[in-house]
């Protein structure tokens, strides 16, 4: 399966890829509608991207009370609107922290891999997201640990 | 059960929500915040998509609210820089928060506290991706606080807050410091805020956001420390921003990134930012060495080549919105008193600032250089008005036209210490410091004497970016002619595609003011959008393209230089009415002497000075006495209502 | 011939257990399903309350679906004894059921308060789809609702409540809201919310009686809510009085079982009571506890669906462990949302919180050493931040990922959850942990029958 492989060292925080998730999310620039995102791991620097893992388990998928979280075509756990009436409890099952709640449409939402064409690496200007044929890892574990752990030694 | 809105085809969008509540112009957020700090008050105000259109953003913007509003309760004049009804404006643009590169800055417009004349400074970082996120194109602050207060915006959330337990802090404490309290890291919070020099309201003080970022420019930090308002928090909005044509956007924006990735003109930009400034300039004889005391490097400037300065530190890229430069950077000082330390990485401006001008040219130092201009950007001080004082004061003071008894301290040339201990002084306004405060015009004129002859300013009162312009007449000229105190024309980009030629003799005088005059509309078209100048060194076309797809206009290059030239010529005339004239559009003596080596050696603009001035004036259409626009020339811009103003009723 | 398998209860654990029965075995096998009502979900019936979503969304398992599953269902029907040795269950028509194992998904039922009048007109539970029903019928823009109860069931029906456009009294007996959920700050600031949305709150009220208001014929009868001496305020007047008082587990037909009952069916790891082919799944299991250890009952739903996976997978010949269930839960009420996980209750747990009234924030993190053992969150349900640190947070109390250093990341910035989730490499080891041992399969992709 294609996945999207976060090079954090690559990454300069420049969100380029949340504007262009929320466009391909809900049809508009609205960044804080992304459901990929970037957050600094030092101090304000060492950005990098967080997004769902589309792991085994598929927390989200399992936990939905009425079947609305279904594998789509890119193999990426994928809401539908048609079914999903909101009750949020996917946000707490997944413990990734990222299955998401849109109050406007009251509906969740999360990365659905763009159906296999993901705008955020299209939109990623350094590469740091691609989207390859790999086995998924924890990307940015040891970039986090080294990067916010400098700050945390210095204190 | 149906799959319907599973996404069965890749790279379709889900269709918009709640499209009737979006703004009748796309691109813009649609409203203006007003802030009134002597009221407490802060208001949101709309404005029209035909203003829109005629205005834009940033300094076309700026510049017709300060025409508006900041003329004297008589009817004669402007107020001054420190009246409560000057003006501070924070603007965007419509490329602001968008997907083109490097779109999240501001233009800070205001009456200057250098010239105490119509200003506009570019920076960037993430204030105007925060802020229209949050449903506004700009922030317009009027009025003076009683106490410190900051303003807090989030959403709808509009609140001036008090800012007293933050007075005294240095711009990055204030945004930790806020970060901190308010529980949001990274950009979910841009900070614009003032140190201690602006606090202290030194002419030359900045405001600076982000981390890095500043505009610095005429003493837009003052005219803030005068407010009382320590800082502007804004957390990123969760608004959405409509534009004509999303995909048309992305497709423009890629073009221009591929632009400067590609173009020649742009690839070390694109590669190194600003760093290739120091090596390259110096070969033009255009870099600043020891006050302009000499033009030759030493042997040993390949030290500060490009590579060798971003690898002699352990650097993270640190872009602003959507940019994809390897441009900006956060290093991490890797040795010596400093070690560990976090510092933005120096633009070529630091570098020359806080290095080269002050005498700090070797190798071994720049380190300290750049530990020093973070140092500057902390206490909120231009970098290079302060290079100017710096290296001032240590070429006085080895003259002996400062005696150390004076200053307080013994400065030598390269003395990064010292000049620290001198950032200090005039940031809090210590001992001999009050007076550099003043700026350096100011100080020169004070000092009097052989010192002043020494000293590296415009008679305006404000102070050139951080080169040896007796190796780039443009600017010497574009600075001394233009309304804002800063450059109004800029640096020529794609000449040919405005109906200049691609290279002039640069001490032909003649043809560099058929050239600054020839490439006027550009720049302050740039710096009307919410873009940064580095990242649309690209054809006008090209950025009328991104600029249509987010407006659904039909600009061409031709519009973009008019409105550029219409702005410039409302900053005129805001400049005529704060008692501007043609008799102070000039630079010092040092400023405008002859280099006597390097490769600049013997060329004389003040030679040609006066000829400059005359063809700029006959070929801008400004009246070379009075520098007024002519009526024609008003007439021409689509400015038919000014001419009354500015002619009186009978022209 | 094929394994009979009996499934006794068709909610959430139900209809997982059938599922992944389905999902997981070599040779199919003969499943009968005994549920009192029609396969539907608790969890949506806010929504049905609210009229956002059609009756026909509620339910789960369709009878088609069912004979897709190649499901005997026997609906309507309720268990009333148990045969372990037998291996025989006796319904309430006279039925008699076999099998080779079976799984106790019996559920709860809603329990009113002991007050004169609990069980009148007007006066609902709302916690089966046919309450549900009831309380709908009752409501009308403008209607004065009273809910007896603070507690999860009427928080989440509050939402749905005020956008019917009825007004909202919210009587509690305890000193303060949701005492259950979460602790005394949080608790105080989503009253301060709810207050600011027009909702009513008396606490420390104990109710002593619902009376009818007399009123003229024909209307529909009002109610009078009478408090016992100490409560603040006088009478309320109702037009529709909800008991939210507390749910109890349906365990009553198991007395003669001989199952070991303790305050829920005491199962093991494999989720398998004293009788080692009778499981137990949802509200009535006492299974293992993930963060205290032993055994507990955790009336959630996604324990509930845990449980009937794992014991579907169990009766489909795999052995799954259950790594034990989490107490997790949330709310949103009027755009604020409240969730807890874990231990967030513990006493005598080290405790990092933080406030930020304003934007509303509030949180509270407890600690075992490095690792976290419950947490609390309360933030805005727009902001995706927030969001996202719910779910880290739920993800840390589940995983008990030693933090090291980055405990103190924490402690700096408690609003910032991210870096310390990720720095101590909690993805790491969240990425190969599956419940039922394998990829998760989509719903529309369970084996049917052909």
């Amino acid at each position: 399966m294609k996945v999207l492989k976060i090079t954090p060292e690559k990454c300069t925080g420049c969100l380029r890829c949340e504007l262009a998730c929320s466009y391909m999310q809900t049809g508009q620039y609205q960044p804080a509608k992304s459901v990929i995102r970037v957050s600094p791991f030092e101090g304000h620097t060492s950005y990098a991207p967080y997004t769902c893992t589309q792991c085994a388990e598929g927390w989200c998928m399992t936990a939905c009370p009425v079947g609305a979280i279904t594998i789509n075509v890119a193999g990426a756990k994928d809401v539908r609107d048609d079914v999903c009436v909101g009750c949020k409890l996917c946000t707490i099952a997944c413990p990734y922290g990222t299955a998401f709640y849109d109050p406007d449409t009251r509906k969740a939402f999360k990365c659905n891999l763009c159906g296999g064409d993901p705008a955020c690496a299209s939109a990623c200007p350094t590469a740091a997201i691609t989207y390859e044929d790999t086995a998924t890892v924890d990307w940015i574990g040891d970039f986090a640990a080294h990067r916010a752990g400098r700050l945390l030694e210095t204190v | 059960m149906t799959t319907a809105t599973v996404r069965t085809s890749a790279n379709v969008p889900k269709a918009a929500k709640g499209a009737a509540a979006q703004p009748a112009q796309p691109g813009f957020a649609g409203k203006l915040l007003r802030v009134d700090l002597t009221k407490k008050r802060c208001w949101a105000e709309a404005w029209s998509p035909a203003e829109m259109q005629e205005l834009l953003g940033g300094i076309g913007l700026g510049a017709m609210i300060l025409y508006r509003e900041t003329k004297t309760k008589s009817g004669k004049g402007n107020v001054s820089w420190d009246h409560p009804d000057n003006r501070l404006i924070l603007a965007t643009g419509p490329l602001a928060g968008l997907p083109v590169w490097g779109t999240g800055g501001l233009t800070v417009v205001t009456i200057g506290a250098g010239t105490n004349g119509p200003t506009s400074t570019q920076a960037n970082g993430f204030f105007g991706t925060n802020l229209k996120y949050c449903g506004y194109d700009a922030i317009v602050i009027q009025g003076q606080s009683k106490d410190w207060v900051y303003l807090y915006i989030n959403d709808d959330t509009l609140e001036l807050r008090d800012a007293r337990d933050l007075a005294g802090k240095d711009t990055w404490e204030t945004q930790d410091t806020l970060s901190g309290k308010l529980g949001l890291t990274g950009h979910q919070l841009s900070v614009y805020s003032i140190g201690p020099a602006g606090e202290n309201l030194c002419r030359f003080a900045a405001i600076q956001g982000d981390y890095g970022h500043v505009a610095s420019k005429n003493g837009v930090g003052a005219v803030m420390g005068r407010k009382k308002l320590k800082a502007v928090a804004i957390v990123k909005g969760t608004k959405p921003l409509a534009v004509a044509d999303p995909r048309g956007l992305m497709q423009a924006a890629d073009d221009i990134a591929h632009a400067l990735k590609t173009d020649p003109g742009s690839k070390s930009l694109y590669e190194y930012g600003t760093l290739p400034g120091v090596v390259n300039l110096s070969k033009l004889g255009v870099l600043p060495i020891k006050n302009y005391t000499t033009n030759v490097p030493p042997a040993d400037i390949t030290e500060w080549a490009a590579p060798k300065l971003r690898e002699g530190f352990d650097h993270r890229g640190h872009q602003c919105n959507a940019c994809g430069m390897h441009h900006c950077h956060m290093s991490i000082i890797r040795s010596g008193p400093n070690k560990g330390q976090t510092i933005d990485e120096p633009e070529y401006e630091g570098w020359s600032g806080a290095g080269w001008t002050i005498g700090a040219t070797r190798p071994d130092q720049i380190a300290d250089v750049a530990w020093l201009n973070t140092q500057l950007d902390r206490a909120c001080l231009d970098v290079n008005e302060f290079g100017w004082i710096c290296g001032w004061v240590m070429e006085c003071q080895e003259k002996g036209y400062i005696t150390e008894q004076q200053l307080g301290f013994k400065l030598a040339w390269g003395d990064i210490k010292g000049a620290h201990r001198l950032m200090e002084m005039i940031s809090h306004r210590k001992g001999f410091g009050n007076i550099l405060a003043e700026g350096v015009k100011r100080a020169a004129e004070k000092i009097g004497g052989p010192a002043k002859d020494c000293a590296i300013y415009f008679e305006k009162g404000a102070a050139p970016r951080g080169h040896d312009h007796r190796g780039r007449w443009e600017e010497m000229l574009d600075v001394a002619t233009a309304s804002t105190g800063t450059m109004e024309t800029g640096n020529p980009t794609f000449p040919t595609e405005v109906g200049q030629p691609a290279r002039i003799n640069p001490y032909d005088g003649e043809q560099v003011a058929h050239y600054v005059a020839g490439l006027r509309g550009r720049k302050n078209f740039e710096d009307s959008l919410g873009v940064c100048i580095f990242t649309v060194r690209c054809t006008l076309e090209l950025i009328c393209r991104a600029l249509n797809a987010a407006t659904g206009w039909n600009w061409t290059w031709a519009d973009a230089v008019r409105f550029g030239r219409r702005t410039a010529a409302i900053n005129r005339v805001v400049a005529l009415r704060g008692g501007y004239t043609p008799a102070i559009e000039k630079p010092s003596k040092r400023y405008s002497s002859t280099p006597v080596d390097g490769p600049a050696k013997g060329q004389s603009i003040a030679a040609q000075w006066d000829k400059m001035i005359d063809v700029w004036y006959n070929d801008v259409g400004y009246d070379r006495k009075t520098g007024k626009p002519l009526p024609e020339t008003l007439r021409g811009l689509g400015l038919d209502w000014l001419v009354p103003e500015v002619w009186g009723k009978k022209a | 011939m094929a394994a009979r398998h009996l499934i006794i209860g068709g909610g959430t654990a139900g209809i997982n257990a059938i599922r992944t029965i389905r999902e997981e075995e070599r040779e199919r096998s003969e499943i009968t399903l005994v549920s009192a009502e029609r396969p539907y979900s608790r969890m949506v019936l806010p929504y049905f309350l609210d009229r956002s979503i059609a009756e026909s969304h509620v339910y789960t398992a369709t009878p088609r679906i069912l004979a897709e599953w190649g499901v005997k269902s026997h609906v309507g029907r309720r268990a009333t004894s148990l045969d372990p040795k037998g291996n025989v269950v006796t319904l309430d028509d006279g039925t008699k059921l076999e099998y080779d194992d079976c799984m106790i998904a019996t559920g709860s039922s809603a329990v009113r308060a002991p007050v004169a009048g609990a069980d009148g007109a007007n006066v609902h539970s709302f916690w089966t789809l046919d309450e549900a029903k009831g309380v709908i019928a009752g409501i009308a823009p403008g209607s004065h609702v009273v809910m007896v109860g603070a507690g999860f069931i009427s928080f989440t029906i509050l939402n749905s409540i005020l956008s019917l456009g009825a007004k909202l009294t919210i009587v509690e007996i305890a000193p303060r809201i949701l005492p259950r959920m979460v602790d005394g700050p949080g608790a105080e600031l989503v009253e301060k919310w709810l207050e600011k949305h027009g909702v009513t709150i008396r606490t420390g009220a104990t109710v002593s009686a619902i009376e009818d208001v007399k009123g003229k014929p024909g209307t529909p009868a009002r109610k009078r809510i009478k408090f016992a001496r100490g409560a603040k305020g006088g009478d309320i007047i109702a037009d529709v009085v909800i008991m939210a008082t507390g749910i109890k587990t349906n365990l009553d037909w198991l007395k003669d079982s001989g199952l070991r009952i303790d305050r829920g069916i005491v199962v093991d790891s494999h989720l398998r009571s004293n009788a080692p082919n009778v499981y137990a799944a949802g509200d009535v299991a006492q299974g293992p506890d993930l963060i205290a250890g032993g055994t507990s009952i955790h009336a959630i739903e996604p324990t509930a669906q845990e449980h009937g996976r794992v014991v579907g997978a169990n009766m489909a010949g795999k052995d799954v462990q259950y790594r034990g269930s989490v107490i997790i839960n949330i709310v949103e009420v009027c755009h604020l949302d409240v969730a807890s996980f874990g231990a967030w209750d513990d006493t005598t747990a080290e405790v990092i919180s933080a406030s930020r009234p304003d934007r509303p924030a509030y949180r509270k993190m407890l600690f075992r050493g490095d690792r976290m053992t419950g947490a609390i969150i309360l933030g805005p349900s727009s902001d995706i931040w927030t969001t996202n640190d719910v779910g880290m947070l739920k993800g840390l109390v589940q995983t008990g990922q030693p933090l090291g250093q980055f405990k103190e990341r924490l402690r700096q910035q408690p609003f910032d959850v991210k870096t310390a989730f990720i720095a101590a490499k909690t993805t790491a080891r969240l990425l190969p942990e599956t419940v039922v041992g394998r990829p998760s399969k989509a719903p529309g992709d369970t084996p049917v029958a052909v």
